[in-house]
C-alpha cells in the first residue's frame, strides 16, 4: 500500500517532534500543497508520467564542429565554407567522416554530425552502443539550430547599434550559464527555470510526492534552484539509490545518536545560515526514507563514464517513480570540459563520444522501461565557440561565442529535422561567413560568433509546455516570455 | 674619541635601545576589548513592541515621546530610532543593515540610507530607511500588515520591533522574550559582554577561538594558549615573519609530457609526478602541523581566487611551482602576485596564454584575469556595492573589445627553454618552474586600448612596443582600476570571516588595499591584518542571523582534526596528510577545482533568506549527508595505513575520553567541547540534546561517549556554520 504524504510526514517525524515538522514542511515546499489539499486533489493530479532531463554541456560545446554542412549548395553555407574557415588551423573535420543527416527544413540537404556521435567500436568498456546518430533517422532526435541567450529578438543591425538590449556579459562563462539556466538574459536571477517550474507544479502534479520534483545528479545548480523548493541532489550510480543519502553510524548508541543528530536541526534556526544548512540536511534525511527500500536496477548497459553514471541514476529514479509517488520530474545531469580553447579535435571528440554513448544507453533504457515517449532529454551549454580557430595543429581550439545547436531526444520528439526561428538565409541554420549577416563580430578580425535567432525561452517554453506547464504560468517562469511571442513560443519539435 | 669605558657604555645603551625598540614594536599595539555594544531599536513606549517611527520630514520637529506611529507605504522613507552604537570615524549607514520578516516568514533587507545622531540627544541615532527590499530573492513584500524589523551592526543583532507596513495589524508574532525598548533619556551604556582589557594577555576566550578559525586551519590548545598570552596583534606580527613552509615543499623534478615506459613501470612514479598527490598530501600536512598557519591559509584563499586546477595541470611539479608563487606573495604586493601568476607556466597552460600568438590569439587568460582575478564584471563602489546607471542597471567594467585588446597584449609568451635564462630548464621536459618568456616574433605589436576608468593608467598602448613592456603596462592598467580593492577585499573577507560582509567592512579593507598607510597600494599583509582585526570580525559573541559562513569541506576537516591533535593512524607520529580523498566527495578536492570558477562562486545566494553564501553552492542533500559520514569516518574510525598512506591519519581522543570517564554526568566533556569547538555558543538546549545521546552510552564506555559528543557537535549545522 502506498503511503500518502501526510502519513509519511507523520511517520518520519514523530520521533523529532512538531518543531521539525514545521521546518520540514516549510523547506519541502509542501505548505502550498497542504494548504490546497482537498479530498479531490488526487483527481487533479495528472494521470500519466512525464520527465524532462536537462543535460548541460559545461564549458561551451562548439556547435560548429557538432553539426556541419555536408552539402555543396552554393546558396547556403556549405562544406567548403566550413572547411575554408577551419582547415588551415587544423580544426576542420574531414567531410568523409561526417555522419550524414537529411534535413527537411533545409530543403532535404544533407548535414553531418560529428563522427563521435556514431558507432564507436574500439576501446572496449566505454563503447557500448551505436550512439545517437541512428535516432535521427528514427525520428527520435531533433536539433534546435542557432539558439542562445536573448533579451528580445535581435538583428545584426540592432546588435551593432544597440537599439535592442543585449544579454549582459556575452561570452563570459558564468553569466551565460546562469542565463541559460536562469531563463532570462536581462538580469541575474537567484532561481532557475527548472526550479521555478518545480515551485509552481509540485503541489498540483505531485500531491503525494515523497521526493522533490526536481533532482540534480550533479550538485547544486542554478537550473534546479527554486524560490520555495530545493532540489534533491544525489550522487551518481556508483552509489546505489538506497545508500545515496544514508548516514553511516558506527559504534553503539546509534539510535539515540541519530535522534540527537536530528533534534539539533530544530534548534538555533534564528541564524539564517544554520537554518539553511539544517534545511538541506533535513531534506536529505527525508528523501533517504523514501529511497531506503526497493532499489531499482536498470537493464541496459551504461558506459562507465561520469555522464553514464549520472544518467543511469536518473533511469533508476524514473523506474522508481511509482514508489516515490511522483507524476512529473525534472532531472539535471552535466558533462564538463567543453571549454576547448585548445586541443579541440581530440578533446571535443572524446566528450561527444561520452555524451552520445551515455544518452543512447539512457534512451534505450527508457524504451526498455516502456516509457520513452514520457521522457524527453534536451541539451544546453554555455555558448558555442568561434568559427575562427584559436591556435594551430593538434593544439587548435576555439574561443567563446554565442548561438549554438541543441539536441532534443525522446519518443515524443518530432525528430529528424532542424527547428528554430530562421536566420538571415531563411533557414534555421546560420550563414557561416565571418563578418557575414549572422556574425556578432564585424570587421576584418571578425571570428564568427553567430547571433541567436531562437531564444532559450522559446526552446524552454516548448519543453515546459509538453511537460504540462500551463500557458498562464509561462511568463512567471520565463520573465521575458512576452518578448518572443512574435517569433513563436512553440518551436514545434514536441508532439502536442 | 671615546675611551673603552664609554664605548662599553655606548654599546650597552645602544643594545638597550634596540631591546627597547623591539619591545616597543611588540607592545605597540595592545588588543582592545573586541566586543562592540549591541544596538537597540527603540520602541514607541515602555508598553509597546512597535517601532518608534516617523516620516523623514518630521525629523527634528516632532515630540518623539508622544508620537503614535502609523502605517507606512511601500517605497516610502521612514525614520527609525536606535541607540547603543559606537561608530568609528567613517562608520555610518553602510555599516548598519535592516532586516525585515513578514507574516509568511520571508526575509527581506531594506536599504538604510542615512544614520545620524539626534541633536541634543547624541546617543540616539535616526535611521532613514526606504521601505523596499534590496535583496531581490522574493518579490517585494506585500504591504498588508505588521512586519518585524531588526538591525544588525558588526555581526550583532538588535531586538526586533513591529512596523506597520501598508496597514496596521496582521498575525505576525513578536519574538519570544521581546521587551519594550522605550526612548532612552541618557546613554544606556551597554558595552557588550567582554572582559575589560585591564588584565595582561588576551582573555576573550570566545574571540580567541573565532580568530583562530579565521586565521588558521583550526584552533589548537597550543595556539589558543599562545594568543591568550601575547594577544592578536603580536601573534600577527610573529606570523608575518614566520618561516614558511614548516614541511618543505615536495621536490618533484620536471618530467616529459609523455610518460616514459620506465616511469610507468616504476611504482608510484606516475602518481608522484603526474598527479597532484604529493602536493595534496603536503598541503594537508602543512595545514595540520605548519607553524606559519596564516601564510598557508592566505595562500589557500589566493589559490581559490587565482585558480589553476589539477584537472588540466599535468604534473605535481607544475602545480607546486604555482603554489610557491602564491605563498611567496601572500604577504607581498598584489601587483607582484599579478605579475608572477600571469607569467607562471601552470597558469599559462591552464588558461592558454602559453600558446596564444599574434596569428592564433586565445582570449581565455585575457578574459579571466579581468573577470575573476582583478576587476570583475561590473563597476563597484569602494565599499563593494554595485554602481548603477540612470536606469538602475549595473555598469559593465569592460566589453568584448577590451578582452580582444588584452588578448593581443598577452600574445607571444612561452615556457622558458633557454638554459642561460632559466635555471630549472630540464632537457626533454617543458619548463613549468621558471616564468614564461616572450617570443617577440609571436607578439601582436598593434596598438591597444585597455580598461578605461577615471585617470586610467596606460589606457592606450602604442603600436610597436616590446611585449615585456606591454605586459607591465597592461598589468598596471588593471592594478590601478578602482574595482581591484573592493573586488579582492570582499573575496578575502568571505574566505576568512563572513560570507555577506557589510559594505562598511569591505570599504575599510578597500581603503587599506588602496593605501596601507604608507602610500603603498596592494599591500596584502596590511589587507590581511585589517580583515582579521576589523570590529566586524572581532567579538566574543556574534548574534547577527546573517553573520558567518558555512565551513568549506577543507576547513571543516582541518578544524576537527586540529581540535583533537591529529596524528598517524597509530597515534605515534605525524599524519602524512593523506586525507584529501575523504574530503573530495564533499565537493572540494583540493587543487582539483572543477573549473576556473573555483569550487564555489563568491556570489552564490543561499535559497530562502536570499543571502550571499558562497560555500552553500556545494552543500546539497548529497554532500550534507557526506559531511555527516565524513565525521563518522574520522571520529569513529580513521584513515588506515595503506598503499597511498604510510602513516594513516587519526584524531587523538585520550583527553576527551578522560573527561568522559572522570565525570559520568558528561558536563565536563560537553563544557570543554563547547569552549574548544563552539567558542561558548552551545545553548543549554543543544547541550541537553547532546547529553541525552552521550549518556545513553554506558558510562564505562568513555571512548564512545567522547566520540558521540564530538560527532554530534561536528555534524551540527551550529558547528558547520562558522560564526
Amino acid at each position: 500500500m502506498k503511503q500518502n504524504r501526510r502519513e509519511f510526514i507523520t511517520k518520519s517525524t514523530c520521533a523529532l517532534g512538531m518543531a521539525t515538522l514545521a521546518t520540514q514542511v516549510e523547506h519541502f515546499g509542501l505548505m502550498t500543497a497542504l494548504a490546497q489539499k482537498t479530498d479531490d486533489a488526487q483527481t487533479d493530479a495528472p494521470s500519466d508520467y512525464r520527465a524532462l532531463v536537462c543535460l548541460f554541456m559545461a564549458g561551451g560545446n562548439d556547435g560548429n564542429n557538432t553539426i556541419i554542412p555536408n552539402h555543396s549548395d552554393a546558396n547556403l553555407s556549405n562544406y567548403t565554407t566550413y572547411f575554408n574557415a577551419r582547415n588551415a588551423a587544423g580544426l576542420a573535420i574531414p567531410q568523409s567522416s561526417l555522419l550524414p543527416i537529411s534535413v527537411p527544413k533545409m530543403g532535404g540537404l544533407t548535414y553531418g554530425l560529428n563522427p563521435a556521435l556514431g558507432p564507436m567500436t574500439q576501446n572496449g568498456n566505454t563503447i557500448v552502443n551505436n550512439g545517437i546518430h541512428e535516432l535521427w533517422a528514427q525520428g527520435k532526435m531533433a536539433v534546435v539550430a542557432n539558439a542562445g541567450t536573448l533579451v528580445a529578438p535581435l538583428t545584426r543591425a540592432q546588435y551593432q547599434n544597440r537599439s535592442v538590449a543585449r544579454p549582459f556579459q556575452l561570452f563570459s562563462h558564468s553569466d551565460q550559464v546562469s542565463q541559460y539556466q536562469g531563463g532570462r538574459a536581462d538580469q541575474q536571477t537567484f532561481t532557475g527555470w527548472g526550479g521555478r517550474i518545480s515551485d509552481l507544479r509540485t503541489a498540483p502534479d505531485n500531491p503525494n510526492g515523497l521526493v522533490p520534483m526536481i533532482t540534480s545528479i550533479n550538485g547544486a545548480q542554478l537550473f534546479t534552484a527554486g524560490q520555495t523548493t530545493l532540489p534533491l541532489a544525489i550522487a551518481n550510480s556508483l552509489t546505489p539509490l538506497n545508500q545515496v543519502l544514508n548516514p553511516q553510524l558506527t559504534g553503539v548508541g546509534t539510535t539515540t545518536r541519530l535522534a540527537a543528530f536530528n533534534e539539533l536541526r530544530t534548534q538555533d534556526l534564528s541564524s539564517n545560515y544554520i537554518k539553511a544548512a539544517s534545511n538541506i540536511t533535513d531534506q536529505a534525511m527525508q528523501a533517504n526514507s523514501a529511497l531506503g527500500n526497493n532499489p531499482m536496477e536498470v537493464t541496459v548497459a551504461f558506459p562507465n563514464t561520469g555522464l553514464g553514471y549520472q544518467l543511469k541514476q536518473v533511469a533508476r529514479l524514473i523506474k522508481k517513480r511509482t514508489d516515490l509517488t511522483v507524476n512529473r520530474q525534472v532531472f539535471y545531469v552535466q558533462i564538463g570540459s567543453f571549454d576547448t580553447h585548445n586541443g579541440q579535435l581530440a578533446g571535443q571528440g572524446n566528450l561527444l563520444t561520452q555524451f552520445s554513448q551515455a544518452v543512447r544507453s539512457f534512451y534505450n533504457e527508457m524504451v526498455t522501461q516502456g516509457i520513452s515517449d514520457k521522457v524527453t532529454l534536451f541539451t544546453m551549454s554555455d555558448f558555442s565557440r568561434t568559427l575562427n580557430p584559436a591556435g594551430v595543429g593538434a593544439s587548435a581550439g576555439s574561443d567563446h561565442a554565442w548561438a549554438n545547436h541543441l539536441f532534443v531526444l525522446g519518443g515524443s520528439v518530432l525528430g529528424g529535422d532542424f527547428y528554430g526561428t530562421n536566420t538571415s538565409n531563411g533557414t534555421p541554420y546560420p550563414n557561416l561567413t565571418m563578418n557575414g549577416p549572422d556574425d556578432a563580430d564585424s570587421g576584418t578580425t571578425a571570428r564568427g560568433r553567430w547571433i541567436p535567432t531562437t531564444s532559450v525561452e522559446q526552446y524552454a517554453a516548448t519543453l515546459a509546455r509538453w511537460y504540462g506547464l500551463p500557458e498562464t504560468n509561462m511568463s512567471s517562469v520565463f520573465p521575458n516570455y512576452n518578448n518572443f511571442i512574435s517569433t513563436g513560443t512553440n518551436l514545434g519539435f514536441m508532439q502536442p | 674619541m671615546m675611551n673603552r669605558n664609554s664605548r662599553l657604555w655606548w654599546q650597552i645603551l645602544s643594545a638597550s635601545f634596540v631591546i627597547f625598540l623591539l619591545s616597543f614594536v611588540a607592545m605597540a599595539e595592545t588588543d582592545p576589548n573586541p566586543d562592540s555594544p549591541t544596538p537597540v531599536l527603540i520602541s514607541e513606549s515602555k508598553d509597546s513592541l512597535r517601532a518608534l517611527a516617523t516620516s523623514p520630514d518630521r525629523l527634528g520637529r516632532t515630540n518623539l515621546s508622544s508620537l503614535k506611529s502609523r502605517a507606512f507605504m511601500p517605497n516610502s522613507r521612514v525614520v527609525l530610532y536606535a541607540t547603543n552604537f559606537e561608530f568609528l570615524a567613517d562608520e555610518g549607514a553602510n555599516s548598519v543593515r535592516l532586516y525585515v520578516e513578514d507574516a509568511k516568514g520571508r526575509k527581506y533587507r531594506f536599504p538604510v540610507l542615512d544614520v545620524s545622531p539626534l541633536r541634543g540627544q547624541q546617543w540616539v541615532y535616526a535611521l532613514t530607511v526606504e521601505l523596499r527590499d534590496e535583496l531581490g530573492f522574493w518579490e517585494q513584500p506585500e504591504a498588508n500588515g505588521d512586519v518585524l524589523v531588526g538591525i544588525t551592526w558588526r555581526g550583532l543583532a538588535s531586538n526586533r520591533v513591529r512596523l506597520a507596513f501598508g496597514k496596521t495589524g496582521g498575525n505576525i508574532k513578536d519574538d519570544e522574550g521581546a521587551v519594550p525598548t522605550p526612548f532612552p533619556t541618557s546613554p544606556i551604556n551597554n558595552p557588550g559582554s567582554g572582559q575589560q582589557p585591564d588584565t595582561v594577555g588576551y582573555l576573550y576566550s570566545g574571540d580567541r577561538v573565532r580568530f583562530l578559525e579565521q586565521a588558521t586551519f583550526g584552533p589548537t590548545p597550543a595556539l589558543d594558549e599562545r594568543i591568550r598570552r601575547i594577544g592578536l596583534r603580536t601573534w600577527l606580527a610573529e606570523q608575518f615573519d614566520a618561516p614558511y613552509p614548516t614541511n618543505p615543499y615536495p621536490n618533484i623534478p620536471l618530467m616529459p609530457t609523455n610518460i616514459s615506459d620506465e616511469c610507468r613501470a616504476t611504482t608510484n612514479c606516475a602518481r608522484d609526478h603526474y598527479t597532484q598527490y604529493p602536493l595534496q598530501n603536503w598541503f594537508f600536512k602543512e595545514a595540520f602541523y605548519g607553524d606559519a598557519q596564516l601564510k598557508h591559509r592566505v595562500a589557500w584563499s589566493l589559490s581559490q581566487l587565482w585558480v589553476v586546477s589539477g584537472v588540466d595541470t599535468q604534473q605535481s611539479s607544475h602545480m607546486i611551482a604555482y603554489h610557491q608563487l602564491l605563498s611567496k606573495n601572500a604577504f607581498g604586493n598584489y601587483r607582484t602576485l599579478m605579475n608572477d601568476i600571469t607569467l607562471n607556466p601552470g597558469m599559462g597552460n591552464y588558461l592558454d596564454m602559453v600558446r596564444s600568438t599574434k596569428n592564433n590569439p586565445n582570449e581565455n587568460y585575457a578574459r579571466e584575469i579581468l573577470q575573476l582575478f582583478s576587476v570583475g564584471l561590473f563597476m563597484l563602489n569602494q565599499d563593494g556595492t554595485l554602481q548603477r546607471d540612470a536606469s538602475n542597471n549595473p555598469i559593465p567594467t569592460y566589453d568584448q573589445d577590451t578582452v580582444n585588446n588584452f588578448t593581443k597584449v598577452f600574445t607571444g609568451w612561452t615556457t622558458c627553454e633557454v638554459t642561460a635564462l632559466c635555471p630549472n630548464r630540464t632537457q626533454g621536459a617543458p619548463n613549468y618552474k621558471d616564468p614564461m618568456i616572450l617570443n617577440q616574433n609571436n607578439h601582436d605589436v598593434t596598438a591597444k586600448t585597455l580598461l578605461d576608468y577615471p585617470n586610467a593608467v596606460n589606457k592606450n598602448i602604442a603600436a610597436g612596443l616590446n611585449g615585456n613592456t606591454e605586459m607591465q603596462m597592461a598589468l598596471d592598467n588593471i592594478f590601478y582600476h578602482p574595482n581591484v580593492a573592493p573586488f579582492v577585499s570582499r573575496i578575502l573577507i568571505q574566505h576568512h570571516v563572513t560570507s555577506d560582509p557589510t559594505p562598511a567592512y569591505v570599504g575599510r579593507i578597500s581603503a587599506v588595499f588602496n593605501n596601507n598607510g604608507s602610500g603603498v597600494r596592494g599591500d596584502l599583509k596590511a589587507v590581511v591584518k585589517a580583515i582579521l582585526l576589523d570590529p566586524e570580525a572581532r567579538g566574543n559573541a556574534k548574534t547577527d542571523p546573517n553573520y558567518g559562513k558555512l565551513r568549506e569541506p577543507v576547513q571543516l576537516a582541518t578544524n576537527v582534526y586540529r581540535h583533537f591533535g591529529v596524528k598517524s593512524a597509530d597515534l605515534t607520529t605525524q599524519s602524512d596528510g593523506y586525507v584529501w580523498q575523504i574530503i573530495a566527495p564533499l565537493g572540494q578536492n583540493a587543487f582539483y577545482s572543477p573549473t576556473v570558477f573555483n569550487y564555489y562562486p563568491p556570489d552564490y545566494v543561499v535559497p530562502g533568506p536570499g543571502l550571499n553564501g558562497p560555500e552553500f553552492a556545494i552543500l546539497t542533500t548529497g554532500t550534507a549527508i557526506g559531511r555527516a559520514n565524513f565525521m563518522n569516518t574520522i571520529i569513529f574510525n580513521r584513515v588506515n595505513v595503506g598503499a597511498y598512506t604510510l602513516t594513516g591519519t587519526a584524531i587523538n581522543l585520550a583527553e576527551m575520553q578522560a573527561l568522559a570517564a572522570a565525570d559520568t554526568t558528561s558536563n565536563q566533556l560537553l563544557d570543554t567541547l563547547n569552549v574548544k569547538m563552539m567558542h561558548g555558543t552551545m545553548t543549554a538546549q543543544n547541550k541537553a540534546t547532546i547529553m541525552t545521546a552521550v549518556n545513553a552510552v554506558a558510562a564505562t564506555d568513555s571512548l564512545t561517549r567522547a566520540r558521540t559528543a564530538i560527532y554530534l557537535i561536528a555534524t551540527s549545522s551550529q558547528y558547520q556554520v562558522q560564526r
